[in-house]
């Protein structure tokens, strides 16, 4: 239950209503007030004033002042009048709750109006600002195209009066010729002057000079100082010929044709696999230092390979091999003995082998790549695989075109082919 | 940036003007406002159009249709009364044609076997000392100098040597032209190459490679004792050569700049300030650089040697014209700052850049 704060005391005005309600010691804050047209709380729990104004008010206007453990209301009339009383006497319960519930949603109503209002203002505020910078930024903009604008017609007008200054010069063309062979000898030393002392071309002052005397075939002056200098003039040189060489480079090609970060991965993948010894050398000590070289050894197979020991080059590249296996060559090299010994399977082994250590293609493994392909696409015919063997022929045709022998194999091995299916 | 920034040369677009075919090289007439446009129309025949500047419009004076596409021309070996015009075109012809009767060349022959790249000319336009000279190079590898005197034979041929295989020039330059004797020419190729011939001896004088196929060489005067050499490159990039002390090995000092990712294609020279010039781009934009020079321009290296010392290049604008490559490039002899440049989206733009004065 609340305590009614009834100690209130009042006085008017005939506009005006002057209310004073002592608080009893409790503290007041804007919130524990609530003021309608013809309601007005005070709610400071426990305690509690509640009037119902004898006459509405203007509670937009009016105002309550906090302070001295007392609050003073100042309560602007709607309607000039004195009124009895400050409260409606008799007011019925019912009433009471009627007035109470419309006062409240009253104040709701003017807050939700408050809050729209303020969100209008705010747009606007917003938009006008907006408004602003775009000005500001517009004329900005503006200022600066004039600037230019200005250049190019100042710049324009120096361009036609340059072009009338020239026009002009034309005009002097036809005026009597003492004066003209007066210039000619100016313009004449001035060259001589300008060359001596290799200065700037003159500037615009000067080339009038130059202009008037030295423009169009009329005026006998030109031709004077023209053939002058053609007296002046030296022969025709005596014909040469200059040879040139052009920049060698690793791949013979321009930065701009190289694929230059392929053919450093595959001149760094040889650099490595020349570098690379097999570490498991327990049972080669007793090989002699030149045995331990794999270029050697490959060597030695290939001289063999020539006399026709192919058993034996197998064996020097098997060594070979072991010592470092990443040489493509010697894979290379070994299908091609292993071809001659009718070792098919291998042969394709060895060839697939070199292939795969062959990439990045690039121009410079073009010709181990070609052989590669043959020798295997050769295995594969041998042993009657010839569509495969096709396949091989043909990748080496796309790397060389202009092989006429593997040409003339592909074209036998689509013979075969052909003849197989149509037998078949 | 392009900013209307006070004191910083501005380009303005004076004219543009859209053409019916590809123009490969403009030139301005000396002593005149009128320009001309070199190319290719669709049917495969070569074009020579003459413009003449009106106020803010190009006026078609004149249209000649040759039976093949023109690559480049010059005025650079003519003499200012004559002003005849140099053209290399797609066949490896060089001619020399009379604008005002242009029905037969003045002079003509089929100087290479493949497209003529680049031309250039030295000692008309009274300019220099010496002979005229016309240097073109070809796709054929060969850089040939002809004398307007001689016909059919070069008076000079810088080919590959027997066996070698061939590299393309793609551009060539006259230089060092200070008295009748000197001359030299400067040629670059596909491969990187920058080679410089010496007229007066008859040999291979300097090269280096700089990596990059090379677009356009140009000396900042060709009628000077040679003082400084821009070469331009594929992938943007550009050399600055000091010419004036050449060390025994190391050549000449050099400073580079990168300055876009795209092809620089032509760099020019403003012939009223020797250090200044504009390099144009594959991306359609022009660079307006200024070369300083060292405080020292030559020092000595640890045996002594005289060597050089490459200055520094700075960016004084830039500006993106177009689309398309900007391929070829010229500056007003008469008016200081006018330029016009052809790129390959068919049109042909005037420009002036204000403000070169306070530089």
């Amino acid at each position: 239950m609340p305590v009614w704060l009834r100690e209130h005391s009042w006085r008017q005005t005939l506009t005006a209503v002057y209310l004073s309600l002592p608080l009893r010691g409790a503290r007041a804050t804007p919130a524990n007030i609530f003021c309608s047209e013809q309601y007005l709380k005070v709610s400071i729990p426990p305690f509690l004033f509640e009037a119902i104004l004898y006459a509405p008010v203007d509670d937009t206007n009016s105002t309550a002042k906090i302070g001295n453990g007392n609050i003073f209301f100042t309560l602007y009339k709607k309607e000039p009048a004195m009124w009895d009383s400050l409260t409606l006497a008799n007011a019925g319960k019912k009433k009471l709750q009627h007035l109470r519930e419309n006062a409240v949603l009253k104040a709701q109503e003017k807050a939700k109006e408050e809050t729209e209002a303020k969100k209008i203002t705010k747009q606007e505020h917003k938009r006008y600002a907006l408004e602003a910078t775009m000005k500001l930024e517009e004329a900005e903009r503006k200022r600066i195209e004039d600037l230019k604008e200005k250049e190019r017609q100042k710049v324009a007008k120096e361009l036609e009066f340059w072009k009338n200054q020239r026009k002009d010069a034309d005009k002097y063309k036809s005026i009597p010729k003492k004066r003209e062979s007066h210039q000619e000898i100016e313009p004449l030393k001035e060259r001589k002057n300008e060359k001596t002392n290799k200065t700037r071309i003159p500037n615009e002052g000067t080339s009038k000079i130059r202009l008037k005397s030295t423009k169009g075939r009329h005026g006998s002056c030109s031709i004077f100082s023209q053939n002058l200098k053609e007296e002046q003039l030296p022969p025709p040189r005596a014909v040469a010929t200059i040879k040139v060489n052009f920049t060698p480079r690793v791949f013979p090609t321009a930065l701009r044709e190289s694929r230059v970060a392929e053919e450093e991965e595959w001149l760094h993948k040889q650099a490595e696999a020349r570098r690379r010894i097999n570490s498991d050398l327990s049972e080669l000590e007793d090989l002699k230092e030149e045995e331990k070289n794999p270029d050697w050894l490959k060597d030695k197979g290939n001289k063999m390979f020539a006399t026709g020991n192919y058993l034996g080059a197998v064996n020097a590249y098997n060594l070979a091999v072991r010592l470092n296996d990443k040489l493509p060559l010697l894979y290379l090299n070994r299908a091609a003995c292993h071809l001659k010994l009718r070792n098919l399977h291998k042969a394709i082994e060895d060839s697939s082998k070199a292939l795969e250590l062959l990439t990045p293609p690039v121009p410079d493994n073009e010709n181990a790549r070609v052989k590669a392909h043959v020798r295997r696409g050769t295995a594969f015919c041998q042993l009657e695989l010839y569509t495969e063997g096709l396949q091989d022929y043909e990748a080496a045709l796309k790397i060389d075109p202009k092989n006429k022998n593997i040409e003339k194999d592909a074209e036998k091995i689509r013979h075969l082919i052909q003849g197989t299916m149509q037998s078949s | 940036s392009a900013a209307a920034g006070p004191e910083r040369p501005q380009v303005v677009s004076h004219v543009q003007q859209t053409l019916s075919y590809t123009v490969f090289d403009c030139k301005w007439v000396p002593r005149s406002a009128r320009l001309l446009c070199l190319g290719s129309a669709a049917r495969g025949t070569g074009l020579i159009q003459l413009y003449e500047l009106h106020g803010a419009r190009l006026e078609l004076l004149r249209e000649i249709e040759k039976p093949k596409p023109i690559k480049c021309g010059t005025f650079g070996a003519t003499s200012l009364q004559q002003r005849y015009l140099a053209t290399g075109d797609f066949d490896g012809n060089l001619n020399i044609w009379n604008l005002e009767a242009p029905e037969i060349p003045v002079y003509s022959v089929k100087g290479h076997k493949e497209i003529i790249n680049s031309i250039d000319g030295v000692g008309g336009l009274g300019i220099g000392e010496g002979a005229p000279e016309i240097v073109t190079g070809s796709r054929d590898g060969t850089v040939k100098v002809w004398d307007p005197r001689q016909n059919d034979t070069p008076v000079a041929n810088m080919e590959p040597v027997q066996g070698e295989s061939k590299r393309d020039c793609w551009t060539v330059a006259f230089g060092n032209a200070y008295n009748q004797e000197e001359r030299v020419v400067c040629a670059g190729y596909d491969n990187g190459d920058i080679k410089l011939f010496d007229l007066k001896t008859m040999s291979l004088r300097w090269e280096t490679n700089i990596k990059n196929g090379v677009c356009s060489v140009e000396f900042d005067r060709k009628d000077i004792n040679m003082n400084k050499l821009v070469a331009t490159s594929l992938e943007g990039k550009f050399h600055v050569f000091d010419m004036r002390t050449q060390h025994p090995t190391k050549g000449f000092a050099s400073v580079s700049e990168k300055a876009q990712k795209s092809t620089i294609w032509q760099v020019r020279h403003l012939p009223q300030n020797r250090d200044i010039f504009m390099t144009s781009g594959g991306s359609g934009s022009l660079h307006l650089w200024k070369y300083e020079y060292p405080a020292q321009r030559s020092k000595k290296d640890s045996e002594g040697s005289e060597m050089g010392v490459a200055g520094s290049v700075s960016l004084l604008q830039n500006v993106t014209l177009s689309t398309q490559p900007i391929s070829s490039l010229d500056w007003s002899p008469d008016k200081k700052g006018l330029c016009v440049c052809g790129a390959f989206d068919q049109t042909v733009r005037v420009l002036i850049v204000t403000k070169l004065n306070k530089i």
